[in-house]
């Protein structure tokens, strides 16, 4: 089907959403609690655009383009004053909620908004509950976080706040996938820690290069279906080996 | 007994009435949750002693009834056929009732109503003027019926509906019919019932699901509660034909886990709809299979909210999605579902039963029928009403409710939970419908109606919303979260007396960025509250912002309490009972409070008899 | 379809190609990218490249817990979506040949993906070790001069040719 996105025509497949068909054709488009690897949720709002159809007698709406299923003929602006306003307003409460994350002060200094003109969060952290981390780690079949509390008394962690439980595989996806940093972890020589939980670590047999984290290669061998011996190299060791017996064959 | 047509069902009925011996004497005492909480089950049992003690067990019947409405004067007695009306009856009183008028018909004086205006005593039920401007379409049956009695249900009519649309009408003309009605949803929304339908009909994809909202979160309303408590057939019969029409084999009713009683009847009603044939596998012997399983919510306002609800049935966190694929398609586990209110279905044996052109003709041009109100706050008759839609505010809150308590000035109304907007007196004369109410700035809401008087402060009622509704807000979306919480800080500042004229524009700005940000549509008439309070009171919030005063004497940094000197007779009780030790004076002597030490309590003002406290 | 050919004997570890695959998957000059093909001279006489087979049953995209490696209809290739990719490095683990890497410098995960159909590691390999090609050439006979294709840094003056 066809649809006009800021005046251009560009062409979609039924049961995709605005936001994907967008970036496709590079329109930009800002959204923070996206990411094509989990479902879309609407969470952040800052996705917003004003739609309207040559059958809607000039109706128009403002809608998130993460969530809004394309429809033949639909006519997308991207950045119409109200559209402006809403995601300034949102980036205005982003900021109050936390001042310190420089991927809002970026995105709001866009917006043209230097300094929020709401009261900022007392103790502020990175989180801005864009749910991110949440829907990856359930993804990734592990749920070992989820949200606490609702309003705005809602937050990331682990049940009962306190360590993570046996889900957790200790592979970071949450700390990568999160857009402002928010979730800390560190790395030593022996040890990775995450959500308060210390993690054993998996060491290439060859290079002794990091590889994970014994229940991480384990969830993820269990998961896919491969032998938990495919998880026990790095890919260098792995690719010279591969080289050598390739040679041996070949001769 | 298992019914297996609908001529078996009409044969119960005659039976059932013929039984039901003419003029014998009932005595119907209320047990809602209001008049349980008087103490009902204790006058219930006072009756059935005095009944056993003048040997008349045979000929008088206790029936313990569904609430009827006017609680505020519960435990209620009705005398019936009579309609006799004996209210704040207590189990002492059972006796000389019994004796004086059963045995003797004489009325007794002191247990009758009497008129707060014309100071009239009213012998019957119909004269109270709380009665008798209702028009009670959905409710009236509860005062007739105990409701865990199919058989009363039956007696009543209930069910005959259902037994007429299964074998003569095809669900497409049901359909027409509830259109045509116009019926609309009383959950709040007030979106076209039939039209809800139609398209959950027409919705690719099965199985289908009817759900009934039953999470009533409003704080003060309480009709679907009394609904399920006390007609719980009604609601159930209402699911059976929706199904029928829509084409579903499987019900949900999602009740708020604070109703336990309401959970009891109704599965005490599923139960005996099931005995009855009524229920599940080929009901009433048509072909047609239909069941309906209960589920307890999760205590959280925003599940009320359609997708949270639905979510929250699936055993997931109740919070709201978007609705661009509307619930009528992709509902319930994906599957094309209808929801609605709990007073919405049981309208629908009513308008199937009477007609939608008998039903039409009650109520305005788009709003049909009657509404529930929970109407309470500062006035004389507080409990639920049921009107006719386009009845004014001011019969509401002046007729049936008895005025303002005290005798104080009106000063605003809140309509619609807590998301819904204040209306000053100058909206008093509005008909009440959905879209005046909405054009007025507040909402139809689920129906309640909190009356305020001159001593409430509008940025107080508004700062008490937005702190209800901050505390409920699923916090998934970022203008309803942080919006929310910015709005309360704002309201905070102002209750304070702080911050500058700027302030208002601040607030409407983010009002703005919240309507129309918000995901679902607790955030986007979050704002209501402070909206309608800026329109109709806006110099209220101007005193605090510039005047530092709050002319309420609500707002704790805006006030001070004093003493009138000539008014003090230095009788100690305030000094007494000042939690600060706030107040110093000898007896007999003027007393003074220190401004420094006073919390602003207000215990003073309320025990003084003197009028001698002064908040300014 | 074409696909690519490696004749070990013909490899002279002269890793040619290793420079122009990470020229070509460069985007920023200043940051080099981590080349997808491998040549290692395995012992005196003997060199070989090691690079991505475009399995089809694929450990690291069964491995993938987002779906992020997508095969590409046109050039048979095994691609990564960086876009859906959550950096979990699964894949680089899985894989038996350690054919999938991940680039620190750009936080992407590396991966074969034949160029789209033009893969510049045979181009610009001057022995005909990778050839990209419906079948292998014959080895050249003696004497029989073939001319030598540019070397890989011409990628970034343009001017190429053969
Ligand atoms: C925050 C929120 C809370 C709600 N709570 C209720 C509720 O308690 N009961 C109810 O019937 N509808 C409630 N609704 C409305 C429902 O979403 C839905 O519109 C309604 O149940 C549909 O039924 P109806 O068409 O019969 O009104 C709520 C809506 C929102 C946004
Ligand atoms: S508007 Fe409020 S309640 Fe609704 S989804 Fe957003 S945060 Fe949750
Ligand atoms: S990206 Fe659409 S709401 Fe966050």
């Amino acid at each position: 089907m066809q649809l006009t996105i800021d005046k251009r025509s560009v062409v979609a497949r039924k049961g995709e959403y605005l936001l994907e068909v967008a970036q496709r054709n590079g329109i930009e488009i800002p959204a923070l609690c996206h990411h094509p690897a989990v479902e879309p949720w609407g969470g952040c709002r800052l996705c917003m655009v004003e739609i309207t159809h040559p059958d809607w007698k000039g109706w128009t709406g403002l809608v998130t383009a993460c969530l809004y299923p394309v429809q033949d003929g639909l006519i997308v602006s991207t950045d119409t004053k109200k559209v402006h306003q809403v995601r300034a307003g949102v980036l205005d409460l982003l900021l109050a909620r936390c001042p310190g994350s420089s991927l809002i002060q970026n995105l709001a200094r866009q917006y043209g908004i230097e300094e929020t003109s709401f009261t900022p969060r007392k103790a502020p952290d990175l989180c801005i509950l864009c749910g991110l981390c949440i829907r990856i780690c359930e993804k990734i079949g592990a749920s070992a976080i989820s949200s606490i509390g609702r309003g705005v008394e809602k937050l990331v962690s682990v049940p009962y706040e306190t360590v993570a439980t046996a889900a957790c595989v200790g592979c970071l996806s949450c700390a990568n996938i999160c857009p402002t940093g928010a979730i800390a972890f560190s790395e030593s020589e022996h040890c990775r820690t995450i959500w308060s939980r210390n993690f054993e670590l998996v060491r290439c047999e060859e290079c002794k290069a990091v590889i994970g984290t014994p229940e991480q290669l384990e969830h993820f061998a269990r998961r896919s279906g491969l032998d938990r011996s495919y998880f026990t190299k790095c890919d260098s060791c792995r690719n010279r080996e591969a080289a050598a017996r390739f040679v041996r064959v070949t001769f | 007994m298992h019914l297996t047509s609908p001529e078996a069902l009409k044969r119960l009925k005659s039976q059932l009435v013929r039984q039901r011996k003419e003029n014998k004497s009932v005595i119907t005492v209320c047990a809602g949750t209001g008049c349980v909480a008087c103490g009902c089950a204790a006058v219930s049992a006072a009756f059935r002693e005095a009944l056993k003690e003048n040997h008349l067990e045979e000929k008088v019947e206790i029936k313990t009834t569904g609430c009827h409405g006017f609680c505020e004067r519960g435990p209620l007695v009705v005398m019936r056929p009579e309609g006799i009306f004996y209210q704040r009856v207590k189990p002492a009183d059972a006796k000389q009732i019994v004796e004086k008028t059963i045995k003797q018909g004489k009325v007794i004086e002191k247990l009758l109503y009497r008129d707060p205006q014309t100071k009239q005593l009213l012998t019957y039920e119909k004269d109270i003027p709380f009665y008798n401007k209702q028009e009670r379409l959905i409710f009236g049956m509860n005062g007739h019926m105990d409701p865990t009695s199919i058989q009363d249900y039956i007696t009543l009519g209930g069910y005959q509906a259902l037994g007429r649309v299964l074998v003569s009408v095809h669900p497409d003309e049901v359909i027409e019919e509830v259109k045509k009605s116009g019926l609309r949803g009383r959950g709040g929304g007030g979106f076209s019932t039939g039209r809800k339908w139609a398209s959950c009909r027409q919705a690719e994809g099965e199985p289908k699901y009817i759900i009934c909202n039953a999470d009533e979160g409003d704080p003060g309303a309480f009709m679907d509660r009394s609904l399920l408590e006390g007609n719980p057939h009604a609601v159930v019969e209402g699911m059976i034909i929706g199904a029928y029409a829509i084409g579903s084999h499987d019900g949900y009713v999602y009740v708020r886990n604070e109703y336990p009683l309401a959970v009891k009847n109704l599965n005490i009603a599923l139960a005996a709809a099931r005995e009855y044939g009524l229920l599940g596998a080929d009901i009433l012997g048509s072909g047609f299979s239909f069941d309906i399983t209960v589920s307890r919510g999760g205590g959280a306002f925003v599940c009320g909210e359609s997708t949270a609800l639905m979510a929250s049935l699936e055993g997931k966190i109740g919070e709201p999605r978007a609705k661009y694929i509307h619930t009528v398609e992709c509902g319930l586990w994906e599957k094309p579902s209808t929801l609605n209110n709990v007073e919405t279905w049981a309208n629908v044996p009513t308008i199937i039963e009477k007609g939608a052109d008998w039903y039409r003709k009650i109520g305005t041009e788009n709003s049909k029928g009657t509404k529930v109100f929970a109407l309470t706050g500062k006035v004389n008759n507080t409990g639920l009403v049921e009107v006719p839609m386009g009845i004014p505010l001011r019969e509401i809150i002046f007729d049936i409710g008895g005025g303002i308590l005290d005798g104080r000035a009106f000063k605003a109304v809140q309509t619609g939970g807590p998301s819904g907007g204040c209306l000053p007196e100058s909206a008093l004369n509005l008909p009440v419908d959905f879209d005046t109410l909405t054009e007025a700035g507040s909402m139809m809401g689920s129906g309640g109606l909190i009356v305020m008087d001159d001593r409430t402060c509008m940025v107080d009622v508004a700062k008490y919303f937005i702190h209800f509704l901050l505390e409920e807000s699923c916090g998934k979306c970022v203008p309803c979260r942080e919006g929310l919480r910015q709005l309360h800080e704002m309201l905070e500042e102002i209750s304070r007396g702080e911050g500058g004229v700027g302030t208002l524009d601040g607030i409407e700005r983010l009002c703005s960025v919240m309507e129309q940000g918000s995901l679902c549509a607790l955030g986007r008439s979050a704002p209501n509250p402070v909206m309608s309070t800026l329109r109709y009171f806006r110099d209220e919030y101007l005193a605090h912002l510039e005047a530092h005063r709050c002319p309420a004497g609500v707002c704790k940094a805006l006030i001070n309490y004093s003493v009138i000197e000539e008014n003090c007779t230095g009788c100690v009780v305030c000094k007494r009972a000042c939690p600060a030790e706030a107040i110093t004076g000898e007896k007999n002597q003027v007393h003074k409070i220190n401004s420094e030490i006073c919390t602003r309590c207000g215990i003073c003002l309320a025990v003084c008899k003197f009028d001698a406290i002064l908040v300014e | 379809m074409k696909q690519l050919f490696v004749t070990p004997n013909r490899c002279t570890a002269c890793r040619n190609c290793e420079v122009a695959c990470s020229f070509v998957h460069t985007s920023d000059p200043t940051v080099l990218a981590f080349p997808r093909v491998r040549a290692y001279a395995i012992s005196e006489n003997t060199n070989t490249v090691n690079l991505c087979l475009q399995c089809d049953d694929a450990a690291c995209k069964k491995s993938c817990p987002v779906e992020a490696l997508v095969w590409n209809a046109k050039t048979g290739a095994l691609e990564v979506d960086l876009g859906r990719c959550i950096r979990c490095l699964m894949c680089t683990i899985a894989c038996p040949f350690g054919n999938i890497h991940f680039d620190k410098r750009t936080n992407e995960i590396a991966k074969c993906d034949l160029c789209q159909g033009d893969p510049a590691c045979a181009k610009f390999c001057p022995t005909l070790a990778l050839e990209y090609a419906e079948k292998p050439s014959p080895d050249p006979k003696p004497g029989e001069v073939k001319p030598l294709p540019p070397i890989p840094w011409m990628l970034f003056t343009g001017k190429q040719s053969r």
